[in-house]
């Protein structure tokens, strides 16, 4: 097809809007690639139409959209919190203070051919000794839960830990007493939920756990396990 | 409308953003992550799309800050550009994706069917600089729709109930008028 000037300013036209589609619409790309006045032509209705757009009420765009793009640009960046527990606990968790929890590095042996070891800890703001540590105990299939400076529940209460999945309803794991370390086994099904998310939460709830399978207590804390 | 000084943010945050600085980045999607979106979102009509053509633009916009300059004019039009292309491109890849039918409103169970709202057409003439008013109706609905909702010919001719050639024609002379009258 012959670039006449008049055809460059009606294709141009038409690629912009997006009503150019398909062959017509690729072959134009290439128009743009090997000619200036082609650009321009681009540019001018690019600008044009675009006040179109600014005229829209802004809308944010979910917080997920951020953190995915981070995780696509920079992978090796650890996302320091599950990007999908904010929104949806955040009600729950709104009575609580949430302590934010950080991350005490432990050694380890290095492990090979085994899936990485996981550990953390929730450490209070304020204080200097962790008030639960947790870490996989290797080929076991368990995960040790210790408390270190974690106060009794309130009377008619216990804490209760749930694996938070990326994008599924919170798993339990039981109840977990304070004072010395506590061990919960972990199935097949925990194990696997628990190595993709890598992220812990402590809620409080009536005596004996959960009634109904969901935390229905305060979430006091949120913890992101590390592979050791 | 940005003013000069919000432009030139934006153009000093995009050149942060060729030289790799992540907070930069972050700025700049705290800054204009919001319109995007809306765009997104209004020729999606769904969130996930939506979402999906945000975070490849921003992907993009990364890797090419350096090409921007302000021969490409504002730097807004520049991202929304971006954005608006990749979610025209994900639109029709997942209607080829469920192109069994032989119908174009078929594909349309994605929400984006239904009129165009009289709110958005009124401050869409207004932006145009009232250079939209002076289009039929026919011309600049069919317009209007197609930079909206990223609808195709046969698509619009299937909504309007109108045959193809007709649509092609309105939104051929539509342009045309609308370029002589913004250029004056």
């Amino acid at each position: 097809m012959k670039k006449t000037p008049e055809r460059i300013e009606r294709l141009a036209s038409e690629y912009v809007l997006g009503s150019l589609t398909g062959g017509a619409r690729r072959r134009f790309e290439r128009w743009m690639v090997d000619d200036r006045r082609v650009r321009q032509e681009v540019r001018f209705w690019e600008e044009k139409l675009g006040v179109l757009a600014q005229v829209l009420p802004e809308q944010r765009p979910r917080k997920q959209v951020w953190n995915a793009i981070e995780q696509r640009l920079w992978p090796e960046q650890k996302q320091r919190r599950s990007s999908w527990i904010w929104p949806t606990w955040s009600a729950l968790a709104s009575l609580a203070v949430v302590i934010l929890a950080s991350v005490l590095l432990v050694t380890s042996e290095e492990s090979i051919d085994t899936p990485p070891h996981l550990a953390g800890a929730v450490v209070s703001e304020q204080g200097d000794a962790p008030l639960w540590l947790i870490n996989e105990a290797q080929r076991t299939e368990r995960l040790n839960v210790r408390s270190v400076a974690a106060s009794q529940a309130d009377a008619g209460k216990d804490y209760e830990l749930w694996i938070v999945p990326d994008d599924a309803d919170p798993i339990s794991l039981g109840v977990v007493p304070v004072g010395g370390t506590h061990s919960v086994s972990l199935t097949p099904v925990t194990r696997a939920a628990l190595q993709q998310s890598q992220t812990l939460a402590i809620s409080l709830e009536p005596e004996g756990g959960s009634p109904t399978g969901a935390p229905t207590g305060p979430i006091l804390h949120v913890v992101r396990l590390y592979p050791l | 409308m940005p003013d000069a000084q919000e432009q030139d943010n934006l153009i000093a945050l995009l050149g942060a953003v060729a030289h790799q600085d992540r907070t930069a980045f972050k700025r700049l999607y705290d800054r204009v992550s919001g319109r995007m979106y809306s765009l997104c979102h209004k020729m999606a009509g769904q969130r996930d799309l939506a979402e999906e053509a945000l975070q490849d633009a921003f992907v993009r916009i990364w890797h090419n800050a350096g090409e921007y300059h302000r021969d490409r004019g504002a730097p807004l039009s520049w991202m929304l550009s971006i954005a608006r292309y990749r979610t025209l491109d994900l639109i029709r890849a997942r209607q080829r994706h469920n192109s069994d039918a032989q119908d174009p409103t078929e594909h349309l169970e994605d929400g984006r069917e239904g009129p165009l709202d009289t709110q958005l057409r009124l401050s869409g003439a207004d932006a145009l600089t009232g250079c939209l008013e002076e289009l039929n109706h026919s011309q600049r609905d069919s317009i209007l729709l197609s930079y909206y909702r990223g609808f195709t010919h046969d698509e619009l001719a299937a909504i309007l109930k109108t045959p193809i050639g007709t649509v092609k024609s309105w939104i051929r002379r539509g342009l045309l008028s609308l370029k002589r009258c913004l250029e004056q």
